[in-house]
């Protein structure tokens, strides 16, 4: 069986009629009782395909992976308001660990892999949650889906090139075997080359493996290419959201994130004056 | 030569109780990122209950044993929930911190809960004399020095094989990501403490066994701390090692230059050996791409 109809399988037999796979309902995240990160946000990500969260740096997307992910508690953080549904169900109570068992799983921003141990003891970790024979299985087919961790699975994690890191970060949050994977900026610090093979990578996990996919990048335009809905996000707050090619369309989004400019060459300060305005206006 | 070899023998034994010790400081940094500066205090807890139950219980052997086991793995646990767990988070220093002070309150409370006076640990074992021609081993000796061995084995399969060993390293490393995986770093830093606990307790009665029991016993861990530091703080094996070093430097300096080099020669090795490896002769470099 391949990842793909095992996922599929899975989600048909105890997800029978859920409208959206994880849903973030008017959540409030406050940092150590004291900065608001994440004010009154809703996003619904549908099952089997891509939503991205765009936004600048501080913007809240990561806030509200670690919400998802259950960590947010190591940073001081709480939700005080509002819920994160997972098929029809309240999750943001739930222990991490529950959390992967269930199917949610993310790809940490920076790849995150444990630098001192092998490839393979990296993918075991990602794998921890499951039995010795089930991880077994789930290697090999990571395995199949980069064989270059294949060929360099003794070796120690943290000397390989920043591209293959992602992929041992993608390949170890596959071990869990996700329903739903989230990325945090996948793209961060790779060439454009490898950014390439990644987003096939991304593409092929919805096409092929029909998993669901919470896309969060800086990187506005890889992303809406490959989305089916985006949100963006602004200090906290869902400022916009669409299909993507309604998003791509839009002059706004054209203009402060994918760097097309209407008018001509403008100076960063108009720009920035007319951001700000446009934010307090809406 | 007699000399010597009974010097390097007497060195391997009280080494082996070093390096015991040394495992458990190493046992804590591997997988909670920490130097717990209390090991010294928990191996003279353990001695000090293993002691109670021996003249209260029962003075045979494998009571003794499993009753000092039993407690070693409570305290460890004890200290994890109650002291470490709500530090889980705070940064690095505060929590060492916090150890120091578990250190002074376990060292006080001998002289709360027992007395201020040396007590012998006799088991009716250990203490009868082998030779083997003109040299004079003691079977406590050489049973420290097995254990130390056979436990040395044990916990490197344990730390490059099983899952939860890798687990600990994984933990050790990034805890954050570690939760991510579905790893609970809580449970990953509990059994560090509760082994770390065993380990040291085992050192404190054989200590105990071949010397004495005093409220000065927590000196072993200051002493053990340098083998820690020899053998690499990441290194449980090494740390095994460094402190059967660490030991017989100790004698031999004694035993040739005087007594009074026999406390020096082990911190003077440390500052030797640390010029030239700072992390240790067998601990792991930080991995830094560039």
């Amino acid at each position: 069986m391949t990842l793909a109809t095992e996922a599929a399988a899975r989600s048909e037999q105890t997800a029978p009629a859920a409208a959206h796979l994880l849903e973030f309902r008017n959540v409030r995240i406050v940092y150590d009782n004291a900065i608001e990160a994440i004010r009154d946000v809703s996003i619904a990500v549908p099952e089997g395909g891509i939503v991205a969260l765009l936004g600048s740096n501080g913007a809240g997307k990561s806030t509200l992976l670690k919400a998802m992910s259950g960590i947010l508690y190591t940073e001081e953080g709480v939700i005080e308001n509002g819920a994160i549904r997972f098929r029809d169900q309240e999750v943001h109570r739930l222990a991490p660990d529950e959390l992967v068992r269930r199917g949610i799983v993310q790809v940490p921003e920076g790849r995150r892999v444990f630098p001192a141990l092998t490839i393979d003891e990296n993918l075991q970790m990602g794998g921890y949650t499951k039995t010795a024979a089930e991880a077994r299985d789930r290697r090999d087919k990571v395995f199949a889906l980069f064989p270059r961790l294949f060929e360099r699975r003794d070796q120690i994690a943290g000397y390989m090139s920043g591209g293959e890191q992602q992929m041992l970060a993608i390949g170890r949050a596959l071990m869990t075997d996700p329903v739903l994977l989230a990325l945090d900026e996948p793209s961060l610090g790779l060439a454009p080359l490898i950014i390439d093979r990644i987003y096939e990578v991304i593409a092929k996990l919805r096409d092929e493996m029909k998993m669901t996919v919470l896309l969060v990048e800086q990187n506005a335009q890889r992303a809406l290419d490959i989305a089916d809905y985006a949100y963006i996000l602004e200090t906290g707050r869902v400022v916009l959201d669409g299909t993507a090619s309604k998003l791509s369309a839009n002059e706004d989004v054209q203009e402060f994130y994918l760097g097309v400019s209407g008018s001509g060459r403008k100076s960063l300060r108009d720009v920035k004056h007319y951001k700000r305005r446009k934010r307090w206006l809406s | 030569m007699q000399y010597l070899i009974q010097l390097l023998i007497s060195g391997l034994a009280i080494g082996a109780i070093y390096g015991l010790i040394a495992m458990g400081f190493a046992v804590i940094y591997k997988s909670t990122g920490l130097v717990n500066f209390a090991q010294g205090e928990m191996t003279m807890i353990v001695a000090y209950i293993a002691w109670t139950i021996s003249t209260t219980v029962s003075g045979n052997v494998f009571v003794v044993a499993v009753g000092a086991i039993l407690t070693a793995i409570v305290l460890g646990l004890v200290i994890e929930r109650v002291v470490m767990r709500p530090m889980l988070g705070e940064p690095v220093f505060a929590t060492v911190m916090v150890t120091i002070g578990l250190a002074v309150i376990l060292r006080s409370s001998i002289n709360f809960i027992w007395d201020a006076y040396p007590h012998g640990l006799d088991l009716g074992v250990g203490r009868d004399i082998v030779r083997i021609g003109d040299i004079g081993v003691r079977t406590g000796q050489m049973a420290v020095i097995a254990t130390l061995l056979l436990l040395l084995a044990a916990v490197w399969a344990f730390f490059r094989y099983s899952k939860f060993g890798i687990a600990m390293r994984a933990v050790a490393a990034d805890d954050r990501t570690a939760l991510l995986m579905g790893i609970s770093a809580t449970r990953v830093h509990a059994i560090a403490w509760a082994a770390s606990s065993v380990i040291a307790g085992i050192a404190g009665v054989f200590f105990a066994i071949s010397y004495d029991l005093s409220p000065a016993m927590f000196q072993l861990g200051l002493k053990s701390f340098p083998a820690t530091i020899l053998g690499g703080l990441d290194a449980v094996l090494g740390s095994g090692v460094g402190g059967l070093l660490i030991g017989i430097t100790e004698n031999l300096a004694g035993g040739y230059l005087g007594s009074g080099m026999k406390e020096v020669a082990g911190f003077a090795m440390i500052i030797v050996v640390l010029m030239i490896r700072p992390f240790g002769i067998f601990g792991e470099r930080d991995i830094e791409r560039v």
